[in-house]
């Protein structure tokens, strides 16, 4: 009988059975990995709000300005994103194929995201040779060098963990930030149709992510890799993003 | 030491108030209707709740009184002489009284010698944090039995002359304030009591408290719940600063604020607390038999339950109970008015050996509290 202290046994998450929900099912090893990436998630999305741009969003007083700056910073890292994205497709081998179709389709989708970027920056009032100048922020060069070095490795699973911070954040951009930014600033559509896409197909995107997580993260040591890539890539982007104060300065 | 919930009691001021009679008891702001009331009473769904005052918006019920006829329930259904009870711990948004603690008055009106006393202040979450420091307290031997009592009264903030007053407030110079009337149609009013013991009550079923929980993100996140202040990114005076209280409450300082926006954050913060207990293994949701949440179902994105769904740790829809529907959001008392009904009611079969998850968030800066409980007779 309990004796009424906290048990903690083992320390390990929960395996339960497999579980299924609109057709994903997922295995005991990626079911563990899905909470620890969950939290990872929910970790980094909090800690956003304490970054000055975005902490701007929750109170209200985000301007035109600042939505200038935040697209003239993440630029680059939406070009290098496809670098990262086709490195790692051409570092699966033949074993992987089906991983490495699904993120080359995932590239062609993404890879010219960046113009659409630059599109809402001159609708934000910016000028087009500003945003094309931009060099890569601090926290854009360790992020990138971080996932070229990943991606560089064979069969790289472990960049799962990356895409879901990412693409989660993608979804948030679409879901949370870009209507409120056009409330605040007064900016049209046009302005935020970065962010507004990739809201699109979130369905679809999702059940994709469950299936590759279920083939790869088969064993301790893949969610483990899985689930380290997942928070180094949460905190250099939360990093390129609180750099993103050092431009206005 | 192991302690027990042995007793639970409630206390619901008045009858139970329709959805259509809620704006005859808080008033009608200047005589007018809200625009919002009706989409924000479907939102939150609750079809009844009660209030500790009256069409007149004259208070019936003093927070004091309701809690200490909660206690006084709880006190008369336990089977320990009252001299035992040995500490007091009481949990309110808002006592009637400032100063001193509510504990204070609420021990005084109950009669009970020489207790200690605490007073927890916060909001929802409050009386967690007040059933926490009573099972430690037993759980240290100090004492061998604890009232802990919660109380709400949050009408009196609601009431049209709130707004009326607010002259210079958002309130009055927006056409629509979803932050100052959101919780107008949400809160209401109620009291609930627990009797903890170091021994199960000699007859019925008592609560084992396996374990409380609770994380704070204040560190991160903006303030989403709150009164004192008037709702101005750009101004940082709370309600002390203005030269008198009449300013702070033109100015709305003292309205009750919720930061609509910031809502999603909850959730989301429930969720994280709730898979750090389960990767800790504190929390194994395979073993829970009944999940009590302060809050609804329906208010969860679909898409993060779905999620937990896919992890393998969601906790079934109808292992879900709450009688928010039909006591109202009474804020820190909802816990123990849920317990109390839970115990008694015929909607859920509750048997010995069953596990019960319960979970309160506060929005107020984003604390999320959670405890399990085990249903256990002598």
């Amino acid at each position: 009988m309990n004796d009424g202290e906290i048990s903690i046994e083992g320390g390990g998450s929960t395996v339960t059975q497999e579980s299924e929900h609109e057709g994903v099912i997922l295995n005991p090893h990626a079911q563990v990995c899905l909470q620890q990436l969950l939290r990872i998630w929910l970790g980094f999305e909090r800690d956003l709000s304490k970054v000055p741009l975005l902490r701007r969003i929750d109170l209200g007083t985000y301007t035109v300005e600042d939505h200038q700056i935040f697209l003239r910073n993440i630029r680059q890292q939406v070009i290098e994103g496809s670098r990262w994205i086709t490195r790692t497709a051409s570092s699966f081998d033949r074993d992987h194929s089906e991983i490495r179709s699904t993120i080359i389709s995932h590239a062609v989708d993404e890879h010219r995201d960046y113009e659409m970027l630059e599109k809402d920056y001159v609708a934000s009032g910016g000028q087009l040779e500003d945003i094309l100048n931009m060099e890569r922020n601090i926290g854009s060069e360790a992020l990138h060098g971080f996932l070229m070095h990943r991606s560089s490795r064979p069969n790289p699973i472990d960049l799962l963990g990356a895409m879901w911070i990412i693409e989660g954040l993608g979804e948030k951009m679409a879901n949370s930030w870009a209507e409120r930014i056009q409330e605040l600033t007064g900016l049209s559509e046009d302005s935020t149709r970065f962010m507004t896409y990739h809201g699109e197909n979130d369905s679809d995107h999702m059940q994709r992510f469950y299936a590759t997580l279920n083939s790869v993260c088969v064993n301790e040591k893949a969610i483990k890799s899985i689930v380290k890539t997942s928070k180094v890539v949460a905190r250099l982007y939360r990093l390129q993003l609180e750099e993103i104060e050092y431009d206005i300065q | 030491m192991t302690v027990y919930i042995t007793s639970t009691g409630s206390f619901l001021p008045g009858p139970a108030i329709s959805v259509d009679q809620v704006e005859n008891i808080l008033g009608a702001v200047h005589g007018k209707p809200s625009s919002l009331r009706v989409q924000i009473q479907k939102a939150n769904k609750i079809e009844t709740r009660h209030y500790a005052i009256d069409e007149q918006q004259k208070t019936t019920h003093s927070n004091t009184e309701m809690a200490t006829n909660a206690a006084e329930q709880c006190l008369d259904r336990g089977f320990v002489h009252r001299d035992k009870v040995s500490m007091l711990a009481v949990a309110s948004t808002q006592g009637d009284l400032p100063a001193p603690g509510m504990a204070s008055m609420v021990q005084a009106e109950l009669e009970l010698p020489e207790v200690e006393i605490l007073t927890t202040h916060g909001i929802c979450s409050s009386s967690i944090m007040a059933l926490k420091a009573a099972w430690n307290s037993l759980r240290l031997e100090e004492h061998e039995a604890a009232l802990v009592v919660s109380s709400e009264l949050a009408s009196r903030l609601l009431k049209k002359q709130r707004y009326e007053a607010a002259t210079t407030s958002t309130f009055a110079a927006k056409r629509i304030d979803f932050s100052t009337e959101f919780l107008r149609w949400m809160l209401s009013d109620g009291a609930g009591a627990l009797l903890l013991q170091n021994k199960p009550a000699p007859k019925g079923f008592s609560l084992r408290i396996d374990w409380i929980r609770g994380f704070s993100h204040a560190h991160a996140l903006p303030t989403c719940m709150s009164v004192g202040s008037a709702g101005r990114p750009e101004d940082p005076r709370t309600w002390q600063d203005y030269d008198t209280y009449a300013e702070a409450e033109q100015d709305g300082a003292l309205l009750l604020r919720q930061d609509v926006r910031l809502l999603d954050n909850l959730m989301r913060m429930g969720v994280d607390g709730y898979l750090r207990l389960v990767e800790e293994g504190v929390s194994k949701p395979s073993e829970v038999d009944h999940f009590l949440c302060h809050y609804s179902s329906h208010h969860f994105r679909n898409k993060i339950l779905e999620m937990l769904d896919t992890a393998g740790v969601g906790i079934p829809e109808e292992k879900w109970w709450t009688n928010l529907y039909s006591r109202g959001n009474t804020g820190s008392a909802s816990l123990f008015i849920m317990l109390d009904e839970f115990l008694r009611t015929e909607e859920v079969t509750v048997k010995e050996g069953d596990r019960v998850l319960c979970f309160v968030p506060e929005s107020g800066r984003f604390n999320t509290t959670y405890l399990q409980l085990t249903v256990v007779s002598e």
